[in-house]
């Protein structure tokens, strides 16, 4: 059931042979995509900036350990860049910036958010069809931890509701998101 | 509650992991159970499988140019010295260059008594009279807004840099400030740890003559306490200005 190959697995097996045109090429087609991720993270343009020159130094050298057969070539580098930005959060002193309170706005409006852009393919529709199917408190802490990057107790400050169930609606809502995934 | 033989637990930490909800030691003892076994690790995989749809859902923003000239100059091999071999090396320079050099021009008329400068100048220099003629100068000045943060000298013979903090707001809470030198055509390379009062030292490995003789330019980076764990630049470059010898 592999996909017809993909484009960006091509230029992967390229780099770990040395092949710069392809990192280059790599770069150009997945920069914007990945540095939209960490932004939205991290919500610092500098910071997100050493993250993606950190994440493609790595996926250069790391670029022999792709093993197809276990992720999409999209997935592997998304992996490595949300990986990063979850350490960098990690940091002494971190907080997560809201000045604006875009993150309480995006919870508590439906203006349209990544969410709705979820259309893109057919497993891209499954999991929207999927998300949509759990309760409101699970889907919005669900999309806050993914998206925003925010812990478990970031999640109970910004929704306003304890630790235990906010831990909760996580746990359940990945249970049932996975059996509605599973059954599609 | 021993995660090997507990599929659930297992299936829990996976979709925890992928989520980005596991964290700290937890996230970290995942990461070397995954490395150990083969189920773990494809469990977590396929979770962020499931979930990367999300990720492409995100508004895609294209990096500034500067993003990829510094992974290209960090690639092995690169022909191109690799001085600026950080994002944050390139943005504080790119933006700083110039202003700094200004502000620089200004502060060294100020202390020069054959130059009665008469340009309004923010920045006072008091190095003691005896070194006058044999000195290392820099003024490190914010790259965003030129604004100069900090000073720093040393006597040419001196095996230490004194550091002054002209804006104390540029320090944070659980950080430390970072003092690097920029060679010409090299890495950059710590020079140690500023301190907390407004005046402080920096202790060279040698003297100022030889720390600093092919060093055109010296920043501070923001780093965890206890300075960059990796021997680069780890956090943002807060300031950035030329070194220069004045004598």
């Amino acid at each position: 059931m592999s996909p017809p190959a993909d484009p960006l697995a091509s230029l992967l097996a390229a780099c770990a042979q040395g092949d710069r045109a392809a990192f280059e090429r790599l770069y150009r087609d997945t920069a914007p995509k990945l540095f939209g991720v960490a932004m939205r993270i991290l919500r610092r343009e500098d910071w997100a900036e050493d993250v993606l020159q950190e994440c493609y130094v790595r996926i250069w050298d790391h670029a022999r350990d792709y093993r197809p057969g276990l992720a999409a070539p999209m997935t592997w580098m998304t992996s490595i860049v949300r990986n990063r930005c979850l350490d960098w959060l990690r940091r002494p002193n971190f907080e997560v910036r809201d000045e604006e309170g875009e993150l309480i706005e995006a919870v508590e409006s439906d203006r349209p958010g990544p969410l709705a852009a979820l259309e893109a393919s057919a497993g891209a529709r499954a999991l929207k069809k999927c998300l949509e199917a759990l309760e409101a408190k699970q889907r919005q802490a669900i999309a806050l931890a993914y998206f925003d990057g925010l812990s478990h107790s970031e999640l109970a400050s910004h929704l306003r509701e304890p630790l235990g169930t906010v831990k909760t609606w996580v746990r359940r809502g990945l249970l049932r998101l996975k059996g509605c995934l599973d059954a599609a | 509650m021993n995660w090997r033989n507990n599929p659930q637990l297992q299936e829990r930490l996976a979709a925890e992991y992928a989520l980005g909800t596991l964290r700290g030691r937890a996230r970290q003892c995942l990461e070397r159970w995954m490395r150990e076994n083969a189920a773990l690790s494809r469990a977590v995989a396929e979770w962020q499988a499931r979930l990367a749809p999300l990720a492409l859902a995100v508004r895609p923003v294209p990096p500034p140019a500067r993003v990829w000239r510094a992974i290209e100059a960090r690639l092995p091999g690169t022909a191109r010295p690799g001085l600026w071999d950080s994002v944050a090396f390139w943005r504080g320079l790119g933006l700083a260059a110039s202003g700094a050099a200004a502000m620089l021009l200004a502060a060294v008329a100020l202390i020069s008594p054959q130059a009665p400068v008469p340009a309004p100048a923010p920045v006072v220099l008091k190095v003691p009279s005896t070194e006058m003629a044999a000195v290392y100068l820099a003024v490190l000045s914010d790259p965003k807004t030129n604004k100069p943060l900090l000073l720093v000298s040393a006597g040419r013979h001196a095996d230490q840099l004194q550091v002054r903090t002209l804006d104390p707001s540029i320090r944070v809470s659980g950080k430390d400030l970072e003092l690097w030198a920029l060679p010409a055509g090299g890495v950059p390379t710590s020079l140690g740890l500023v301190g907390d009062a407004e005046r402080s030292m920096v202790k060279l490995a040698a003297a100022a003559d030889k720390s600093l003789a092919n060093v055109p330019a010296l920043a501070i980076s923001l780093e965890p306490k206890g300075g960059s764990p990796t021997g680069r630049a780890t956090g943002p470059v807060l300031a950035v200005g030329p070194c220069v010898r004045f004598w």
